[in-house]
């Protein structure tokens, strides 16, 4: 069985009357891509911060490794890599000195650091910039830097916070390959997001998050299987009548019809063939109509129906 | 460790441009201006002992040639005079090639083209000359034999002041302005120390919170970074002395290598100061950044950094000010390197400075260490 790396307790967080944590528990495997998904302000960063030892906290228990984690716990804390939200270099050091610095607040040996570091450079793509200061990168370059100071020392647990906020989508997916190496290679990851698309890409495991509360958690199949929605098919129709959404919702596995803006929405929870006898009823009404899709549930739709609310905002999107 | 964080500190620290302007190029380009304003009045100052007059003799006056003659030898003579005929004399004074004419007849007259001090000199030296000469005739005609102790009453100089040297230093008050310029430099380390706090709290900085995460005790790191914002505040300084010693060639004083070990002491003071408000309370950086400003000026300005004779006040109605004041004390450090010729005085400065910046330094990290925080 899989040694437990990280291990958070019924942690209760105040800021005055807001109750950013609310009894929060989590427990993170060896070797899992752990996904905290959340939207902005469910307190991601808190919990993170709090794992860190960096912010104090009203109750519970936090362990890494098996130990209480305190700020003076230096053993912990040298087999942990940390990629924050803000990125966090030198501005007057270029992108090899900054990797170095970071990279030598944990490893002493100078060969090995000199090693770790070239590694850490080829790990980033950073090799035609290793002499640029950060000021001169790109914002897509910039985030490889802080990750490449965050992995430089090889950690056993890394933790990302929102790595791809503002970051081009090459950038983005040269990320999201470059954490599932690190995870090949043996590191445990804790990935923060409220991107849902790359929690579900990389995530062995998933936590949502919402006011401070763990409001569910899983593998993205176990999340999906906890809410009704197992299909949602979406039909483009110029009109439909009363009588025919009646007899669509008659059908064994279909729960809910909407019909708004030429889109017919049907959703459905299990059973088989739900496209097909749809389409049937629309045919043998004469009834004519354009595109036709079906969806499986996505994390969106598992914190929609969790929560009553979407992931995202729209705009955020 | 601690070489490899120091080593980076001193680079990131060195190579912003913010604090090479203030720390280096500022007091350069005040320290040049400083000698432009003040450099001109000294030289005037020299330029003024000797005032050019024109001497017309229409009866000759043996006795008056003589001390005009006196009067313009010497290191540093007071008048530089041309012998000739009222006509050119009149010509000379037009031509503001001469200061006066001194007309010799049977009275001695003045003849001159404006007002001013050297016309006002040339007038305070006639009537003078006029007055000793009617003593020594009358003394002569009436009382011949206290002859000889009237003329030596006269030529003696009657001092009521007695000069006692204190140092070799330069005194003048214009150099002090470069030494109160060397102990603003020294003070402005309050922002090097303060950006070294910032730069370990974690809810002030995303390099903070790295740092805090990072697996080095606290007191390693801070001692790295405080020292490598010394001494790039050390080199500031020193280049600041070096550029007013021996580019400017101020002359202060011969206690030169004392100087740039109290520019020295004056950064570490500055510096640990600096870190101190840095480390106070959970405000955000620009509020301590406000903080550590308007609680530098402040500093200044009771110490007379601004005002001249403020020190003095504060002396008079509250002297442990000046005893605890920062920058009182590094201006006070470089004053009595100038004034004292003994380093009793010194000694105390110094001792005092030491355990401030220990205080501030020791009072920064108890804050610091151990850290977490509300909210970040």
């Amino acid at each position: 069985m899989a040694k437990t790396v990280v291990k958070i307790e019924n942690l209760v967080k105040r800021y005055k009357d807001l109750i950013a944590l609310d009894h929060f528990s989590i427990d993170i495997k060896e070797g899992e891509v752990f996904g905290l998904l959340g939207p902005n302000g469910s307190g991601k960063t808190t919990a993170i911060n709090c794992l860190l030892s960096l912010l104090t906290f009203d109750k519970g228990t936090i362990e890494v490794f098996g130990e209480k984690m305190t700020p003076d716990n230096y053993k912990a804390k040298s087999k942990i890599g940390v990629i924050m939200q803000n990125v966090a270099v030198f501005d007057e050091l270029t992108v090899r000195e900054n990797i170095d610095y970071f990279c030598g607040l944990y490893i002493k040996d100078k060969a090995t650091r000199k090693q770790y570091v070239e590694e850490a450079i080829a790990f980033a793509g950073l090799e035609d910039f290793v002499k640029f200061y950060p000021k001169k990168l790109s914002g897509g370059l910039l985030r490889r830097l802080n990750i490449a100071c965050g992995i430089a020392h090889k950690p056993e647990l890394i933790i990302l916070d929102e790595p791809t906020v503002a970051v081009d989508p090459q950038s983005r997916n040269r990320i999201l390959e470059g954490i599932q190496e690190l995870n090949r290679s043996g590191a445990t990851i804790i990935y923060t997001s409220h991107y849902m698309e790359e929690v579900e890409q990389i995530c062995t495991r998933i936590a949502i998050i919402d006011k401070g509360k763990n409001v569910a958690i899983g593998t993205k199949d176990e999340l999906k299987k906890m809410i009704r929605n197992t299909e949602t098919i979406t039909i483009e129709i110029l009109s439909v009548s009363q009588e025919i959404t009646g007899k669509i919702n008659a059908l064994e596995h279909v729960y809910e019809t909407n019909f708004a803006d030429g889109k017919l929405v049907i959703k459905c929870s299990g059973g088989k063939h739900n496209l097909v006898k749809i389409l049937g009823i629309l045919s043998e009404n004469e009834i004519a109509f354009g595109r036709v899709y079906s969806e499986l549930p996505t994390l969106n739709d598992v914190f929609l129906e969790i929560t009553g609310k979407e992931l995202r905002d729209k705009e955020g999107q | 460790m601690f070489g490899h964080i120091f080593k980076y500190e001193f680079l990131n620290t060195i190579r912003q441009k913010e604090l090479v302007f203030w720390m280096m190029c500022f007091p350069i380009i005040l320290g040049t201006f400083f000698n432009l304003a003040f450099g001109n009045l000294y030289e005037k100052e020299e330029i003024f002992n000797e005032i050019p007059v024109a001497v017309a003799e229409i009866k000759e006056d043996s006795v008056f040639r003589e001390v005009m003659v006196s009067l313009s030898k010497g290191d540093s003579p007071l008048f530089k005079v041309q012998y000739t005929d009222m006509e050119e004399a009149e010509e000379l004074l037009k031509n503001e090639d001469i200061k006066g004419i001194i007309c010799v007849d049977d009275e001695l007259s003045l003849s001159v083209a404006g007002n001013g001090l050297e016309q006002s000199i040339i007038k305070s030296f006639l009537e003078q000359y006029e007055a000793q000469k009617t003593i020594i005739t009358d003394t002569a005609a009436n009382n011949p034999e206290k002859l000889q102790n009237v003329i030596a009453a006269l030529s003696a100089d009657i001092d009521c002041i007695e000069t006692k040297e204190l140092s070799g230093g330069n005194m003048d008050e214009y150099v002090q302005y470069f030494q109160n310029l060397i102990a603003m430099v020294a003070l402005f380390g309050t922002m090097t120390g303060l950006f070294s706090a910032i730069s370990n709290e974690a809810n002030l900085s995303a390099i903070g919170a790295r740092k805090c995460i990072a697996p080095t005790h606290k007191l390693k790191s801070i001692v790295a970074n405080l020292l490598a914002a010394f001494c790039a505040q050390v080199i500031c300084v020193f280049i600041s002395i070096t550029y007013i010693v021996f580019i400017l060639k101020i002359d202060m004083g011969d206690k030169i290598p004392i100087m740039y070990l109290s520019g020295a002491a004056g950064s570490l003071l500055g510096v640990s100061l600096g870190f101190f408000i840095g480390s106070i309370g959970r405000m955000s950086e620009g509020v301590k950044v406000g903080i550590s400003t308007s609680f530098s000026m402040f500093c200044c300005f009771l110490s007379g950094l601004m005002v001249g004779n403020m020190k003095a006040v504060i002396n008079q109605h509250c002297p442990v000010i000046n005893k605890i004041n920062p920058a009182a004390v590094i201006s006070d450090l470089f004053y009595c390197l100038a004034v004292y010729d003994d380093y009793s005085r010194y000694m105390e400065k110094m001792v005092t400075l030491l355990i401030m910046s220990a205080v501030f330094t020791a009072g920064g990290f108890l804050l610091t260490r151990r850290k977490k925080y509300a909210s970040i």
